[in-house]
């Protein structure tokens, strides 16, 4: 296939078009064989993310490291001057207390008691390396796969090559935490250069109008239910006869199915929001009645489990707004600043996997856990750490998914990767493999490069693999 | 409703078995086509049965290619369709009712070509395709990134693009402007703003200021930044893919990995910041001579003892009125930090704070003086090698924070007599915003003194007793400075001097240099006095007649004259580029040297440049290099350019990629044609549009025509015409037209579409929803609107409106039901739908003629007498203002034919 024909239909016309002309091409019919994959068998049909805005700290909850208990207070040579926002200080061991748990014995601090009840679940990718110890192209890079603006974020691929699972709800939504957006704003949710239909959806609970444009705004009070019902049918007879009479262009009748496609979502999406259909034990589960941002936190985390059973595809959850304080980028001090962040995501999360669990999504639905960048082994002149691109721990459970796993190790003092290092491309690469979807082949034709969401890398990571 | 995906390579590789029948082996080129030179064919002799169809040469080259492949043109559209069509591209609006009717009713022969010149004399021209270049530029009016601050004036770049536009800048001085006008043209006002192309894309403010400068981040930061620059320049003028040279030689394309670090080292001078520019070429010119005098006094040039500066000097003098306002520098009997700093007394009586950096801290100086009627203090905080950024504070941003000064007065050996002095009022040379030295003596531990960002040089603070101080046998002062900010926000030098005289007036804070030479008698100076004295008093002069000039606007831009701030400075010399191995900061290898793509033969790929440590010269040689008559490639980017947005794609589909992994042209021929035509007649963008929109080609109808496209189902040969989503902003000024809203004032700074307030971090809060739709600034086309790169507007972005992130040289069309939902239930949709319904009330009381004139002003025409009886009941049952909605939703307001 000639590559401009390739970029037309990518960009031009957008998904939904191509996947017409698909629709209509007797090959186009999906293989029932490859379980909604792509280019092979999917283990995973959805995906739920979790993202800790400002740099998960690595050795103060998942990497145990006696060397750097022993090296507490002392100088160490890590070969930096200088770290991204100060001068290293002398080696910290972690405040929290250690402590084995499960039948794989996964070390975790104290600072996560409910998530350490599930790691005989979790598959550990224990030195994960970021290119960047800088927040806005870490985080660009960790949701995108690029270390700079406007690429698609992984969520819009998914969408993209996947489409939807269920026609009344977006294939991408995020949950930002109730306290704001993550560094970078919606640049982590953009569609970059795949169509605008691909963006994550921004939900915002509390809003009178969760999903943008849901429904007209309460001032317009000459929208009536009836004048919109009767407008949508005037609407559509409108422009069925104006698709009809421009017979061979797919976006005339696909704008006409778009219509139909709002209206649906209308319907569904305050069923969907409505969190009092759940039973008192699962709210207590959740812990949706903690304050503050950790109860809305706990919210999301039950809308997101919600949204995943309705069918949508990819849900990001956000824990930390960007900015200097509550959330994960803890320079003035790991005792104080982790432990509250930490118990925002400890209750909700474990509550999310044994309920995915319980409900059997889990057998399809890939659960992430995931950061920027992690933290430096020595201090900066506090008892806070610093930015650090060198390691970091993400966790993998659900569809497909090797519990009690782990792969790849940091060097003594947890500050680079040392063995088995993995990149977010091996990351994404596993995830979209789990998805059906061999990496390397989901390309798009942008500026003359066939672009990727793993770029020119990554490794599907069969150890973490069930 | 398809569930399942699109990306199924064999599939879709099976749709496009037709694209081999279009193009014949004979003129497909190859990969490299592009870097050859422009070698304008002959116009094709169309045969006699068509040579009516053929109004131009365009004409004549796509009629050849569709005889070639069995295909014929369609018939031309009908008027009403082709005015709309005309004025949504050249105008971005459609045409009103009265203009549409006047048009149909003109019967001349040449009334189509006359509406072609008007709609391009029309100021609007320039707003729409202002917008198309500001796509390619990827301009915003914020940073983007984690930090992504408002940027005050970037705005008048996006004028100056439309002005260029619509005053038809020749092309070669648009591009030269752009990339060099600073250089090129330093009085020129236009020239100097233009190179806010430079600075259109994302600037990562963390990374490149806030970080640790040592920092590697920094290093790969500054690389990303010229990387955008780079491929910025790159894509948009000269259609290659350079940027993919970053990490080894591009795959595909004649580009060394040496290439792409020579186009770094072209833009190795400058950042992306605000600089200062007249806005008047005559006080341009006197401030640039000023300035020169300056520099020249500075630097010592020229004898500075002429008879007219040694009176300068007297009058000074005069006016001075003696010595008695100086500074007397006091040698500290002890210094004392309360939390454990080490605090070190210098040669110079300054105090140099290091060792443990606590997190607040009190200094406690003592220091005796014969001198009686004390009036005042002053404190200097002096800069270190010691201190992070060289101070003066200690803090990583070389920042601190004076919370309290204390002064207490005891006669010399009686501390039991100490009284309390009260500091009444203070001064300072630089305030942090927010941050005034009036903080520091408001008795309130919270508040304080800062100094950031202008950090890494000496500042100074002083302070008026309440009344004078001195007692006969001397007196002790303490002087206590409270820093209880916290997070290390300490002086890291400082230095205590005290007055007799007025320690707030501005005299007081002579250079110490020029305190000494004034205190010697005029008779008694040495030479070396004299010269500092005669130095000093003309730049004093020279000073204040500069700031007597009116003051510069600011524009954002790429250039290395800005103020520093903090850690971000300008380089006064190029910075040195080194080819890094896979595009790794770690691993440079030799250095580049300015240079361009070698592959263009017919020009030098690397700059010989007089003087290469001026970066101006290097980005004037890459200027040069774009616009030569011989460089093929800029020439046939624009043409392909224009022609995309004409005809809905390109002749090479990859406006901004025209090597091997962009599209192959569909018309080779045509575009070397048109490339060359353009070069020799002026590069003028309005000569060729004109070209292209009278031309047959450009006129047909959008019709279907099943047998033509079986054999050209892309319709890249043109037999038909292509139709067109309107484009978000399209969309959203056509509502405020229909509606009777739109405001047409040209130019000025942005207009948010959004409130905003402080965020929690850099990046400012924005509320879409609670802005007001009908607020008298909600009308303005939307290329004067704030683009605000990490909070885009959520009614443009569903309308693939692009977010800026990137450049933007094709943008996507989406259906979507998020779309959908934006257009039915936006409060813009709405408020314009109810003023659009009070437009139609106040023309007729008759329900169906209120439907026959909002129809007229939504979709251009008079409904059918179905539609009529439908609408109008709708109308009467719901409210015209529904209808009205239901209009603006259509599909046929949507798109053009």
């Amino acid at each position: 296939m000639s590559p401009s024909r390739r970029h037309f239909l990518a960009t031009s016309f957008g998904g939904l078009a191509l996947s017409h002309l698909l629709a209509h091409a007797d090959t186009a019919k999906p293989d029932p064989k490859l379980n909604g994959g792509l280019h092979h068998k999917a283990k995973a049909k959805r995906v739920v993310q979790i993202f800790l805005n400002g740099g998960m700290s690595q050795m103060d909850t998942f990497d145990y490291k006696p060397e750097l208990i022993k090296q507490n207070g002392k100088v160490v040579d890590i070969g930096l001057k200088a770290t991204a926002t100060g001068t290293p200080g002398p080696a910290m061991k972690s405040p929290f207390a250690w402590k084995q748990h499960g039948q794989c014995g996964r070390w975790v601090t104290d600072v996560f008691p409910h998530l350490a009840g599930h790691v005989d679940d979790m598959a550990f990718l224990m030195a994960l390396a970021s290119k960047s110890s800088v927040h806005g192209p870490a985080a660009y890079l960790q949701t995108t796969g690029f270390i700079t603006p406007g690429f698609p974020a992984a969520g819009a691929w998914v969408g993209y090559a996947l489409g939807r699972l269920a026609d009344d709800l977006p294939a991408f939504v995020v949950l930002p935490d109730p306290r704001g957006l993550p560094y970078n704003g919606n640049g982590n949710f953009s569609p970059g250069f795949l169509p605008a239909q691909h963006a994550g959806t921004v939900i915002n609970p509390a809003a009178a109008s969760p999903i943008p444009d849901l429904a007209p705004p309460k001032d317009a009070k000459f929208v009536t239910p009836t004048a919109s019902d009767d407008g949508l049918d005037l609407l559509q007879k409108m422009n069925r006869k104006y698709a009809a009479d421009r017979p061979g262009d797919s976006r005339m009748s696909a704008r006409v199915e778009s219509y139909e496609l709002a209206a649906k979502m209308q319907l569904a999406a305050p069923e969907v929001f409505d969190l009092s259909k759940e039973s008192k034990e699962t709210h207590a589960a959740y812990g949706t009645d903690r304050k503050g941002a950790d109860g809305g936190f706990a919210r999301n985390c039950l809308l997101a489990r919600r949204m995943l059973a309705k069918g949508v595809r990819f849900v990001q959850v956000w824990s930390g707004a960007g900015g200097p304080k509550d959330n994960w980028d803890n320079h003035g001090s790991i005792p104080k600043e982790l432990p509250p962040i930490a118990r925002q995501v400890d209750q909700p999360v474990a509550a999310l996997l044994a309920d995915l669990k319980r409900t059997g999504l889990a057998d399809d639905t890939l659960v992430i856990f995931t950061t920027e960048f992690g933290r430096m082994p020595v201090t900066q002149n506090g008892d806070g750490r610093d930015h650090n691109g060198g390691t970091s721990v993400t966790w993998l459970a659900g569809a497909g998914v090797k519990g009690g796993t782990a792969h790849g190790e940091s060097d003594d003092l947890s500050h680079l990767a040392a063995t088995d290092k993995t990149d977010v491309y091996d990351l994404y690469a596993t995830a979209l493999h789990l998805l059906g979807i061999d990496h390397t082949k989901l390309t798009v034709l942008h500026n003359g490069i066939d672009r990727r969401l793993t770029d020119v890398h990554g490794h599907v990571v069969n150890a973490v693999l069930a | 409703m398809p569930v399942f995906g699109p990306r199924i390579r064999h599939i879709v590789a099976a749709v496009i078995l037709f694209a081999a029948t279009v193009t014949s082996a004979a003129d497909k080129p190859n990969g490299d086509w592009a870097f050859r030179p422009i070698k304008p064919p002959a116009v094709p002799t169309a045969p006699e049965k068509h040579k009516t169809w053929v109004r131009n040469p365009v004409d004549a080259f796509v009629l050849e290619k569709l005889l070639a492949n069995g295909l014929t043109p369609s018939a031309e559209a009908d008027r009403r369709t082709l005015a709309r069509r005309l004025s949504v591209d050249l105008i971005g609006l459609p045409p009103t009712p009265e203009e549409l009717d006047a048009f149909l009713k003109d019967t001349s022969n040449d009334a189509y070509e006359r509406l072609v010149d008007k709609l391009l004399a029309s100021p609007r021209y320039g707003e729409r395709w202002a917008r198309h270049w500001l796509d390619v530029a990827h301009y915003a009016d914020s940073h983007g990134q984690d930090q992504d601050r408002f940027r005050p004036n970037a705005w008048p770049y996006r004028d100056y693009v439309i002005k260029s536009f619509n005053d038809d800048k020749p092309y070669a001085r648009f591009v030269k402007e752009q990339i060099a006008g600073d250089v090129l043209w330093p009085l020129d006002p236009a020239a100097v703003v233009a190179t806010g192309f430079l600075a259109a894309g994302p600037w990562d403010e963390s990374g490149l200021r806030d970080i640790n400068e040592n920092a590697l981040d920094r290093q790969v930061a500054r690389a990303l930044d010229r990387d955008d620059i780079v491929t910025t320049v790159m894509t948009s003028f000269a259609g290659l893919t350079a940027h993919c040279a970053r990490c080894h030689d591009h795959k595909f394309d004649p580009i060394p990995t040496a290439d792409y670090y020579a186009l770094q080292a072209v833009f190795a001078g400058i950042e992306k910041a605000e600089r200062e520019y007249d806005t008047d070429p005559t006080v341009a010119k006197k401030r640039a001579a000023l300035q020169a005098k300056l520099v020249a006094v500075r630097g010592g040039k020229g004898d500075l003892l002429t008879a007219e500066r040694l009176a300068e000097v007297a009058t000074f003098e005069k006016a001075r009125g003696g010595a008695k306002d100086r500074w007397t520098v006091m040698k500290p009997d002890a210094v004392k930090s309360r939390d454990g700093a080490t605090l070190t007394p210098q040669a110079d009586q300054s105090v140099v704070s290091g060792g443990k950096a606590p997190d607040r801290d009190v200094y406690t100086v003592t220091l005796t003086s014969e001198l009686i009627g004390v009036t005042g203090i002053r404190v200097e905080v002096l800069t270190d090698d010691s201190l992070p950024h060289k101070g003066p504070g200690r803090q990583d941003n070389g920042n601190l924070h004076l919370s309290e000064v204390r002064v207490t007065a005891a006669p010399k050996g009686k501390p039991e007599q100490t009284v309390s002095v009260k500091l009444k009022s203070a001064a300072a040379d630089f305030n942090q915003d927010g941050w005034g030295i009036a903080r520091a003596i408001d008795g309130d531990p919270k508040t304080a003194w800062g100094i950031y960002p202008q950090v890494g040089k000496p500042h100074w603070a002083a302070f008026a007793f309440d009344k004078p101080v001195g007692f006969d046998a001397g007196t002790t002062f303490t002087v206590a400075l409270d820093q209880l900010h916290g997070e290390r926000h300490l002086i890291g030098r400082f230095r205590i001097s005290i007055t007799t005289g007025d320690p707030l007036a501005a005299e007081a804070t002579l250079p110490v240099s020029v305190a000494e030479a004034f205190a010697v008698p005029a008779e008694k100076r040495t030479e070396a006095q004299k010269v500092t004295l005669a130095r000093w008093v003309w730049e004093q002069r020279l000073d204040r007649e500069l700031k007597a000039l009116p003051s510069p606007a600011k524009v954002y831009c790429g250039t290395n004259r800005f103020a520093p701030d903090g850690s971000f400075k300008p380089s006064a010399t190029p910075r040195p580029i080194h080819i890094l191995k896979r595009g790794d900061v770690t691993k440079p290898g030799k250095e580049a040297k300015p240079g361009a793509v070698e592959a263009v033969e017919a020009l030098p790929g690397r700059f010989t440049l007089k003087d290469a440590n001026n970066e101006g010269v290097r980005r004037a040689a890459l200027a040069d290099w774009l616009t030569d008559d011989a460089n093929p490639l800029t020439w046939r980017v624009i043409v392909n350019r224009v022609w995309h947005y004409h005809f809905g794609r390109g002749i090479v589909d990859t406006p901004n990629d025209l090597g091997t992994m962009g599209g192959t042209p569909s018309h080779p021929q045509l575009l070397d044609w048109l490339a060359d035509d353009f070069r020799t007649n002026g590069g003028s963008l309005k000569k060729l549009h004109r070209l292209f929109l009278t031309s047959s080609t450009y006129r047909q109808a959008v019709t279907h025509d099943p047998t033509a496209e079986a054999k050209d189902a892309d319709n890249r040969l043109l037999w038909r015409m292509n139709r067109t989503r309107l484009d978000a902003e399209t969309v959203r000024d056509t509502v405020l037209l229909a509606a009777g809203r739109l405001d047409d004032t040209m130019y000025g700074p942005p207009v948010k579409h959004f409130l905003t307030k402080p965020g929690i971090h850099v990046t400012p809060e924005s509320d879409y929803d609670a802005f007001d739709v009908n607020a008298a600034d909600a009308r303005r086309r939307s290329i004067y609107r704030f683009v605000f790169r990490t909070k885009p507007d959520p009614f443009l972005a569903g309308l693939d409106c692009p977010d800026a992130s990137a450049s933007a040289p094709v943008r996507s069309v989406s259906v979507g039901a998020p779309q959908a939902l934006a257009m039915w239930n936006n409060k813009f949709v709405l408020a314009n739908a109810e003023h659009l319904a009070a437009l139609a009330e106040k023309a007729s009381k008759a329900e169906a003629e209120r439907v026959r004139f909002a129809a007229k002003r939504v979709l251009l025409r008079l409904p059918t007498a179905d539609e009529e009886t439908a609408w109008t009941a709708y109308a009467k049952k719901h409210g015209l203002a529904n209808l009205c909605r239901v209009l603006f939703n259509s599909s046929e307001f949507t798109f053009a034919d």
